[in-house]
């Protein structure tokens, strides 16, 4: 990164840690039943309650209409990789785990509690998660080391009756799918034909591997990359992958068909490279999308700084390029997927959360985009872009209900209208609360 | 189709190469099994010495396009005080990651053993790390169990 950035991010930390000062936080809980005098408490709590109690004790599934269960989740982290900063201990976690919980309520109206824990195995990790269960909809694993990560989302998934998500492996996929999507429309070229490279081989390429074969794209057409070269059946720690990183060793011997050795092979006639491995620029060659493909398409999704700068890549012969930051065109960017995936998955009391379903919310958020026009500098909508959220929502739930995954049924068009109002909801009491002085406007001289 | 059949001359830089794969692989399971760095000029040397041996038994596995894809090294010990005399050791066996899961070590197996009593065995051992669970797994699933064990420390 150049000085001036530094000097920008350094500026952000001040004025962070300025603000969470200020604030002590940047979320609590908030009622949702008026209280008008003590007594109203006969109603929420004792005596009242203990007939709630008693029906969800007949029937614990009752949990998700009588309590706030249907609109809670956890996100939960044992701080073992916390953004780009490693293994910084859940305290540490949580004032990120606390930004992430009020994007879920600004963007998709869930009701989301940080939740770091201090755990010392991945089996406590599990542990931990089913005892919590039963006081939430849906777990949203977040900042967690690579391999744990794919274990602790596999046995979750398979073991726990809610959704289980972990964003940097599935968030990010989804949101690389919905880009590719349009990408390739763009191009005119086929999911199922294309050549695609992935450069960086951690959480969220190894699940962007798996996603994009579940919407079609050939694993022997795929070739990931890590900081060895290309990964394939014969290469020489195929061994120490099987036992230390089962889920990366399975795409090596599915994957690169054609046996390419070195980068240069590997980006030979590529038509897609997705990369997420560690911040540019010049960490991918102009040369080697030189060597792909006419219309090549290019995501270089390292932050703060991209492996190439969108117009390198673009002199270099790309036709569609896409970063994760959201000062150039194509931003990629998981929060247009994390809140609406779960505010979908919640409001039909979803058990689980498949690779189908992601696959749904990345065409849907695709489709979005292409009624208002795709071109090469808009593949893939923006934050502010409202409307995609409820859509997002409506797609993910009518894909969760079509897969047997839901607790009970929903349209397309209930839940459109379901998803709008919660999160029209849940900004129109945030606009009250700081139009009333309760939310406190941001200090003046710390926005300077 | 895989064939199983027994090494020869020409096979040597390929089985050398299966058999420092294995080597490696032994040293994620303990760190006193950590490489030599000549390891792949030793095993060489010591691979050799399996040709054409009377008492040594080295099969592959060969692929349909002619790749050797496993390797197994085997010899036939004398056992000076225990019945039954003679003892069939399977020291090295590797198969390459893409064609585990299909049956072909148990084909490989099954070939060593035959041999291996051809030349007087009747008594079939296999030797791997410890912490090696897919050995375990492998050799228990066809009947074999624990019998000595090795224990180690440094000095």
């Amino acid at each position: 990164m150049s000085s001036s950035g530094e000097d920008r991010t350094k500026k952000w930390y001040d004025t962070s840690i300025k603000v969470a000062k200020e604030y002590g936080g940047k979320i609590s809980v908030m009622p949702k039943v008026p209280v008008k005098g003590l007594r109203d408490f006969s109603i929420y709590y004792t005596p009242g309650v203990a007939g709630v109690s008693l029906e969800i004790a007949k029937n614990p599934n009752l949990s998700f209409e009588l309590t706030w269960r249907w609109n809670a989740i956890a996100v939960l982290t044992d701080g073992t990789r916390v953004l780009g900063l490693g293994n910084v201990g859940p305290e540490a976690a949580l004032p990120v785990m606390e930004g992430k919980a009020l994007i879920f309520k600004y963007l998709g109206g869930v009701d989301a509690v940080p939740l770091p824990i201090r755990v010392k195995s991945k089996e406590e990790f599990i542990a931990v998660a089913k005892a919590i269960e039963p006081s939430f909809g849906g777990i949203n694993l977040e900042d967690i080391e690579s391999p744990k990560c794919f274990y602790l989302l596999d046995t979750l998934r398979k073991e726990l009756n809610i959704p289980v998500w972990h964003d940097d492996q599935q968030g990010t996929a989804g949101a690389i799918l919905a880009g590719l999507f349009n990408a390739l429309k763009i191009t005119g070229k086929s999911i199922s034909d294309v050549k695609i490279v992935l450069f960086g081989a951690g959480a969220s390429n190894i699940a962007a591997a798996r996603i994009l074969h579940a919407a079609g794209a050939n694993y022997k057409n795929m070739i990931l990359i890590d900081s060895k070269g290309p990964l394939h059946a014969e290469r020489e720690d195929m061994d120490k992958l099987m036992l230390n990183n089962p889920w990366k060793y399975d795409l090596a011997l599915k994957t690169n068909k054609e046996r390419s050795k070195t980068v240069e092979e590997a980006m030979k006639g590529a038509d897609v490279l997705i990369s997420a491995s560690t911040p540019g620029p010049n960490v991918i060659k102009k040369d080697w999308i030189k060597a792909m493909n006419k219309d090549a398409i290019v995501f270089a999704l390292a932050n703060p700084v991209p492996e190439i700068w969108p117009w390198e890549a673009k002199e270099a012969g790309a036709r569609v390029v896409a970063t994760g930051r959201s000062d150039f065109p194509n931003q990629i960017n998981n929060s247009l997927i994390f809140p609406s995936v779960f505010r979908g998955a919640l409001d039909v009391r979803a058990r689980g959360i498949s690779d189908e379903v992601i696959v749904a919310v990345a065409k849907e958020i695709a489709k979005y985009a292409e009624e208002r026009g795709i071109t090469e500098d808009y593949i893939i909508p923006t934050m502010e872009e409202w409307e995609v959220y409820p859509r997002a929502a409506a797609a993910a739930a009518v894909e969760i209900v079509k897969e047997g995954l839901a607790r009970v049924t929903t349209t397309y068009n209930e839940e459109l209208e379901r998803a709008r109002s919660i999160i029209a909801k849940s900004r129109a009491s945030m606009e009250k609360l700081m139009k009333e002085g309760l939310i406190k406007e941001l200090p003046a001289e710390l926005m300077r | 189709m895989v064939k199983v059949r027994k090494a020869g001359e020409k096979d040597l830089e390929n089985v050398v190469e299966l058999v420092v794969r294995l080597k490696r692989l032994n040293s994620e399971f303990d760190p006193l099994l950590k490489v030599r760095d000549d390891v792949y000029v030793q095993v060489k040397n010591w691979v050799s010495g399996y040709l054409n041996n009377k008492g040594k038994l080295l099969l592959v596995a060969e692929s349909d396009d002619g790749r050797i894809i496993g390797a197994l090294v085997s010899e036939v010990r004398e056992r000076l005080f225990y019945e039954p005399r003679m003892e069939g050791v399977i020291m090295d066996f590797y198969i390459m990651p893409e064609f585990r899961r299909r049956g072909i070590g148990k084909m490989m197996m099954d070939e060593a053993i035959k041999m291996l009593r051809e030349m007087g065995a009747h008594v079939i051992s296999a030797e791997f790390p410890a912490q090696n669970q897919i050995s375990v797994a492998f050799y228990r699933k066809y009947g074999f169990r624990p019998m000595m064990n090795v224990y180690v420390k440094e000095t």
